[in-house]
């Protein structure tokens, strides 16, 4: 850790510094040892629109020819090559593929949204989609390094643990940063929801959801060697040799920081068995859900958000399933099936607890897919899309955004992005101003440099804040 | 004290300070860390009884000025505790430490001296800071992420990680183990054990394989860990505070760029499997290369033409071939690279294409001519391919056509100039040539299917070496000589711009015109780093010696001595030290001497009142306390319960086996699935260089102890050894043992109450509960309806019974049973069997619903036999429920009742939820109330070990005085 001012300072100065004022001292939120915590709660640049992130990461690349930016050029030029030079992506493709999906405007905006995600659709007038995004590559690997953490190839740190930096988390009895995918990691493993050169602990806890125990969930959670009541005994006279230890040594904070962070974990124990335990839930929110897994997760996600964690990502399943190189229609309507009702179920839910004001909702991929059909080997098509970086959609939806909007737009066929064309640091960028931050000064130094999450480019998407 | 705690709030609260730019200026280069040490002599101080030594001389200067004393000796019992976990990373035994008292009551230096001495000799020493040097290296045994063609593990880590540890042991000068970590592949015969020296720069992250990156990676290492400086900064634009330049980043990419990697055994092996894994690759190899270069050759004339329109090509790294007969992007690049220096005179074949290539399109017609005339008749030009220009081409796409036609008809050619043709061919360094470098440089040559298999038939050599632990080194080599390297503009190969010679950088002496000269330059980039002259070096590495003996360097900056690292706090002593270094003979356990015996070192840390003045301690006015790293803690756990294996060879072991008591060095580093207790306690990223651990107090560190079954074990372990005695004398034996220290009567009487609580409330192990459900595997027989065999699951986790330790693991795979449900083994051999035993003769029920989840695969099979029936139900499930219920069923005492589920066909997401519940008049058995492990009720800690785990949980045990 290098900073450039002296490190010390004083509890007083360091709320300061961190904008906290010294409001939040009165109200006694901040014990000593959570200023030692890198987890405490701090107040980002300016007043945020939402506290609170999830992430719904359809991995494998969603098509958005086939979701959310219809393109009706391509049934006139069906089964025809497009003109003009086909922009190089991963593999060949052929004919121009209209989408077989139809398409029907919602809400009083009438924001255009496929029939896959139509239940999400009765959310539309809450949604901002982006229209114009684009990557750099058509690979899965660095683009997905890329969405998470700003930068194709190196280890950078993801935007949940920038999160975490700036803003700490408002649980300390939960990690701050989840990231659930059901079955095993997606490609990539865990870089995906790295800390990078931040602290570890803000790195993003992976939870299989298909684990229905919650020891299972989260390592060491329960004790398989003594019972809360024997814990707490032990804690007690853990405290007694501790304070005898400090007494002949000082005032370090550190002495005290590592004893809290005991009665943390005691506690954290109780907490994290109750916001992963969805058989809490009323039958009716279940329902609602669905006793799918991914009905499960987003439930448990919203368990957590509700419980003052920060980031939540979403993940499809291990591997890439949205990687719809065959037979594209069934394949993405199953998909789509899977999270359509579990992300309606939650907005509605959000709603209803009037969280959905200061939540903000991504859904996305890595990048979106050809508008053309792939072609296998000896030119055959394969009825479905290769990777496509040049232009594809991600939608926004919560506190601070627009609903009902439509950010940019790709070509006429959906190949790329040509109105208000989007890199991922603008969207990053974006996300962060809605938590409050000036995406320029949300840095950190290391190897001599102040690294952020946006590297050296990307402006707030104004157009789809509210 | 309260440096290192506020160091991650102040670091946060960080951001919100505006970045500040510093303007480069000329007298950047003035900066004290880029002049050479100056030797400003030992300081006067006004009281010199105090200094032990000259350290001592230039810290009491210091703490005079600012009116400051420094503290009281610390007792020997503090000194011998802090001493031991600095050099060794564990702690003394109470011997020890009694011993230690009795000699300092005698003689306090001389002891002191003696124990720096025995202690330097311990073996132990290379471990501890063998992993110092392990951080700065970005230690992995681990690739990073790979496409699963290729094998995942590095076949050469551990011979480097030993290497170090013994390089540290035998104070190896450290000139010479950073020159042999840089360019021992030059320093070294081709046998030499030192080769493995070189994973310093091969054990990073592949990157999957781009080239780009991995070379980032490379310079980094190089340039922070050796000399504190972050040319990284350089690779897009010009260091932005640092008079480091882009061209300075480009010359060293042209060093790593021209050396390739080879992954040379170290020892010989006579292994006849190993051999014809290696000759069956050779063979692939050779296939693959010819292949590909008989079709670079015949088509000369496209890559000609390719030249013109470059941006086509995707760069290196995204520029994977599809079919075998594309254009293959890297052969692009290398003729840009051939034709970029065979334009520098008249090239006797190629010299008619590049005045062709130089002409504008829209006046080819008119320039054509006269620039193919000039060539013509000086005598420069090959005869064959003068005559192929005999007439002026139409386009540059015919002229080069003709470059295609003239090689095609050569191979037969007697004529004048043909030789000269077939030797451009043959060149293996010509660009119709493919590298031999192996497949991790040249996979971009070749088209998929033969990447899959040349990484399947490499991975199956590595696989073979790590098997066998064959020592090994990933060294690298000068490859083919390369023209000078261009800078990437904006950090994007796609935009080569200006030519950069091979160098250093210039603020370190080197300049355009004193490039390095010997193939790639490595071996004079060793020895300019691990140089005398070299302003850096050895000041870098006595900050990082007294980094680690302080907690902080004189530098806080320890990899970035820049225009923006803070200025040292004790400038003369760090140049003093840097030159005491140098004139010792780089020897770094000198260092260790000097800086052990100080006052300084020896002073106080408890209760010392931190002064006003210097609130964060630079000035040291006492020893900073610290707090034990993960290392210090497990080691030194493993160590005073005398469970500590102190083995220096073997098998890497996994953090969360609990059988591996080996030091915590020796473990398996897997950068892509770091064990979470690594990164829960900061243990150093293994995918970046890092300088300083962070140091943070986390709730999930304190769930690693009080949770995991590491600090219980620990505490069973001590609680065996010391068993007998009274209660009192056990309790003073376990303080003694665990602090090494008495036991104050305070702590008697707070550990006799604990005790005697824990007594009250401490169910004594109930008599184990007799179950009547067992777990093991066995194979269905679709003939007979009868399970094959049963064979008991051999090991128990706390929630599972599985194949081995890890799962998926042992014989039965992913077999598994778990209180719900479980998973089938790997194939039908192994279906999972939850078996009940009938108590006696009865009448029973039996109801439970079996789920499958997930959508990939295609699900299991289930079946319920009995002994006595053969099969009473059976079922399929893939993404569904089933309920298999079985009403009024005879049994007698001893029958089986089988509860099976097996692959069905594939193993694929066959994890399953199967939790049946068997009734009779007589009572129930609920195979998920009643599972569990073989001594369900001993696995809870007895008072004792209730104790001796607080102990070891203490801050007293995590904090070093």
């Amino acid at each position: 850790m290098t900073p450039q001012e002296p490190i010390f300072m004083n509890r007083r100065e360091f709320l300061l510094r961190a904008g906290m004022g010294l409001g939040a001292l009165s109200a006694g939120a901040l014990a000593e040892s959570q200023i030692a915590s890198p987890l405490a709660a701090r107040a980002p640049h300016f007043a945020p629109k939402v506290k609170r992130v999830i992430h719904f990461f359809l991995n494998g690349g969603p098509s958005h020819v086939d979701t959310f930016d219809p393109k009706p050029m391509l049934a006139k030029h069906a089964g025809k090559p497009l003109p003009g030079e086909y922009l190089r992506t991963e593999r060949k493709t052929g004919a121009a593929f209209p989408s077989p999906f139809r398409f029907e405007k919602y809400g009083r905006s009438g924001l255009e949204i496929s029939e896959l995600f139509a239940k999400t659709a009765a959310h539309a007038d809450d949604i901002a989609v982006v229209r114009s995004m684009y990557a750099q590559v058509p690979n899965h690997e660095p683009s997905l390094m890329l969405m998470n953490c700003g930068d194709s190839v190196q280890s950078r740190p993801s935007f949940g643990a920038w999160t975490l930096y700036g803003l700490g988390s408002e649980n300390q009895n939960l990690p701050g940063f989840v990231a659930m995918c059901p079955g095993g990691m997606p490609i990539k493993d865990s870089e995906n929801w790295q800390a990078g050169f931040l602290p570890g602990a803000f790195q993003g806890t992976f939870v299989d959801p298909q684990n229905r125990e919650v020891r299972k969930l989260i390592e060491n959670i329960r004790s398989p060697h003594a019972s809360a009541e024997v814990q707490r005994r032990q804690l007690d006279l853990l405290r007694e040799l501790n304070a005898a230890h400090r007494s002949t040594r000082g005032d370090d904070p550190r002495f005290e920081a590592r004893i809290q962070s005991f009665e943390l974990a005691f506690r954290m124990q109780m907490e994290a068995s109750d916001a992963f335990d969805i058989s809490r839930e009323p039958e009716r929110i279940r329902a609602m859900y669905g006793d799918r897994v991914h009905g499960r997760q987003t439930l448990i996600a919203r368990r957590l958000l509700e419980r003052g964690v920060r980031v939540v990502q979403l993940w499809h399943g291990a591997g890439q399933p949205w990687d719809h190189h065959d037979n594209i229609e069934a394949n993405i309507r199953k998909h789509s099936a899977d999270i359509d009702g579990p992300i309606a179920a939650l907005m509605a839910d959000l709603k209803q607890r009037g969280m959905f004001e200061d939540t903000l909702i991504l859904w996305g991929g890595e990048f979106g897919r050809t508008p053309t059909v792939e072609l296998g080997d000896a030119g055959k098509s394969k009825l479905g899309r290769d990777h496509n970086h040049y232009g594809f959609s991600v939608w926004l939806a919560g506190g601070g955004v627009k609903g009902g909007t439509v950010f940019g737009a790709t070509d006429e066929f959906g190949f790329k992005a040509v109105e208000k064309r989007s890199s991922v640091h603008d969207l990053h960028a974006t996300m962060l101003h809605l938590l409050g931050f000036d995406h320029e000064r949300l840095t950190y130094r290391h190897a001599g440099r102040d690294f952020r999450l946006t590297d050296v480019s990307g402006d707030v998407m104004t157009g789809i804040l509210s | 004290m309260l440096r290192n705690s506020v160091t991650l709030a102040a670091a946060c609260a960080f951001f919100l300070a505006p970045s500040i730019g510093i303007a480069r200026a000329p007298e950047d280069a003035k900066h004290w860390a880029f002049r050479p040490p100056i030797d400003s002599g030992v300081p006067t101080v006004k009281d010199a009884t105090w200094a032990k030594s000259s350290i001592d001389r230039f810290i009491l200067a210091r703490l005079d000025s600012a009116g400051l004393q420094p503290a009281k000796p610390a007792d020997p019992r503090t000194l011998i505790r802090r001493m031991c976990y600095d050099i060794t990373g564990l702690p003394p035994t109470a011997d020890e430490v009694a011993a230690f008292e009795n000699a300092a009551a005698a003689d306090a230096d001389s002891a002191v001296n003696a124990l720096i001495e025995s202690l330097l000799a311990s073996p132990r020493y290379g471990e501890r800071w063998g992993r110092h040097w392990l951080d700065v290296a970005r230690y992995s045994d681990t690739k990073g992420y790979v496409y699963s063609r290729e094998e995942r593990r590095f076949p050469h880590s551990e011979a480097y990680r030993q290497w170090v540890i013994r390089a540290f042991n035998e104070d190896l000068r450290y000139d010479r183990f950073l020159q042999l970590q840089i360019a021992a592949d030059q320093l070294v015969a081709h046998d030499s054990p030192d080769l493995a020296a070189m994973g310093f720069i091969t054990i990073g992250r592949r990157f999957i394989g781009v080239t780009h990156d991995i070379i980032d990676d490379r310079i980094d290492v190089v340039t922070r860990g050796a000399m504190g400086l972050t040319v990284q900064c350089a690779r897009c634009h010009d260091h932005k505070y640092d008079p480091v330049s882009i061209e300075d980043y480009y010359a060293l990419y042209g060093v790593f760029h021209a050396s390739n990697d080879r992954l040379v055994p170290l020892a010989t092996v006579a292994d006849a499997e190993l051999a014809k894994r290696r000759a069956k690759l050779a063979e692939r190899m050779k296939k693959h290369r010819e292949d590909a270069a008989a079709r670079l050759r015949a088509r000369v004339g496209d890559y000609l033409a390719a030249q013109l329109e470059l941006k086509k090509y995707p760069e290196e790294g995204f520029d994977q071939i599809l079919a075998p007969d594309d254009i293959i992007p890297a052969s692009v690049r290398r003729w840009r690279d051939f034709l970029h220096v065979a334009r520098e005179s008249t090239h006797p074949i190629f010299a008619p294409w590049l005045a062709i290539a130089k002409i504008d399109h829209a006046k080819f017609a008119t320039e054509a001519g006269p620039a193919i005339d000039a060539l013509r008749g000086t005598g420069k030009l090959n005869p064959l391919v003068e005559a192929a220009f005999a007439t002026t081409p139409e386009s540059p796409a015919d002229a080069a056509a003709r470059y295609t036609k003239l090689f095609a008809a050569v191979a037969k050619q007697e004529a004048p100039g043909a030789a000269e043709l077939r030797a451009f061919l043959d060149d293996p360094n010509s660009p119709v040539s493919v590298p031999d470098t192996g497949i991790a440089n040249n996979d971009q040559f070749f088209p998929f299917n033969a990447i899959e298999e040349l990484w399947k038939l490499q991975g199956d050599v590595e696989r073979r070496m790590i098997e066998l632990r064959v020592p090994s080194a990933l060294v690298l080599v000068d490859g083919a000589p390369e023209p000078n390297p261009r800078v990437f503009k904006r950090g994007s190969p796609s935009r080569p711009g200006d030519e950069v010679p091979r160098r250093m950088p210039e603020v370190l002496g080197g300049a355009d015109d004193a490039p390095f000269k010997q193939g790639s330059g490595r071996l004079e980039l060793a020895k300019a780093v691990a140089s005398a002259g070299n302003p850096l070096t050895a000041r870098v590495m006595v900050n990082r010696i007294w980094q680690h003996h302080f907690g902080a360097g004189l530098v806080r900056t320890p990899s970035d001595f820049g225009l923006r690292a803070e200025t040292p706090s004790h400038p003369e002593l760090l140049d003093w030290l840097a030159l005491r270094f140098i004139e010792n003979g780089w020897s770094v356990k000198a260092m260790h001497r000097m800086i052990l015996s100080s006052a300084v070192y020896r002073q106080q840390s408890a209760g010392v009142p931190r002064a006003e003045k210097d609130p964060e301690n630079r000035m040291l006015a006492s020893f900073p306390a610290r707090r034990l790293d993960f290392e210090q803690l497990r080691d030194g756990m493993l160590a005073v319960t005398g469970d500590l294996d102190i083995a220096m060879t073997g098998p890497a072991g996994s953090l969360t086996d609990s059988a591996n008591r080996r030091r915590t060095v020796y473990a398996f580093i897997d950068r892509q699935f770091l064990p979470g207790v690594l990164r829960t306690f900061d243990f150093a990223n293994p995918d970046i260089h890092v300088a300083v651990r962070h140091e943070t107090a986390v709730p999930q560190q304190a769930l690693f102890f009080l949770n995991g079954t590491f600090s219980a074990e620990r505490a069973r372990s001590i609680v065996r050894r010391i068993s007998d005695g009274d209660s009192e004398a056990r309790i003073q034996r376990l303080v003694s043992t665990i602090f090494q220290r008495a036991a104050t009567s305070a702590e008697i009487a707070a550990a006799t109450a604990f005790l005697r609580a824990a007594e009250a409330g401490f169910a004594p192990p109930s008599p184990p509960v007799k179950s009547h459900w067992f777990y093991g595997t066995g194979e269905y027989d679709d003939a007979t309806k009868h399970l094959k065999n049963f064979t008991a699951l051999p090991h128990f986790t706390g929630d599972s019974w599985q194949g081995a330790d890890q799962w998926p693991g042992g014989a039965t795979g992913w077999a598994q049973l778990t209180a719900a449900g479980g998973h089938p083994g790997n194939s039908l051999q192994h279906a999972c069997v939850r078996r009940w035993i009938a108590p006696a003769d009865t009448v029973i029920d039996i109801s439970g619903t079996l789920v499958h989840e997930p959508e990939p695969g295609d699900g299991v099979r289930a079946f319920v036999v009995s002994s006595r029936h053969g099969e009473l139900k059976s079922a399929r499930a893939h993404k569904s429920k089933v309920s298999l219920e079985v009403g009024s069923l005879e049994v007698k005492a001893g029958d089986t009742i089988d509860f099976i589920v097996d692959i069905g066909g594939t193993l694929n997401s066959d994890q399953f939820l199967w939790a049946p519940t068997i009734r009779a008049n007589s009572g129930a058995w609920d195979a998920k109330a009643e599972f569990g492990g073989p001594r369900p009720a001993a696995s809870f800690l007895a008072p004792w070990e209730q104790f001796a785990q607080v102990l070891l949980l203490s801050n007293e045990f995590a904090f070093l005085d």
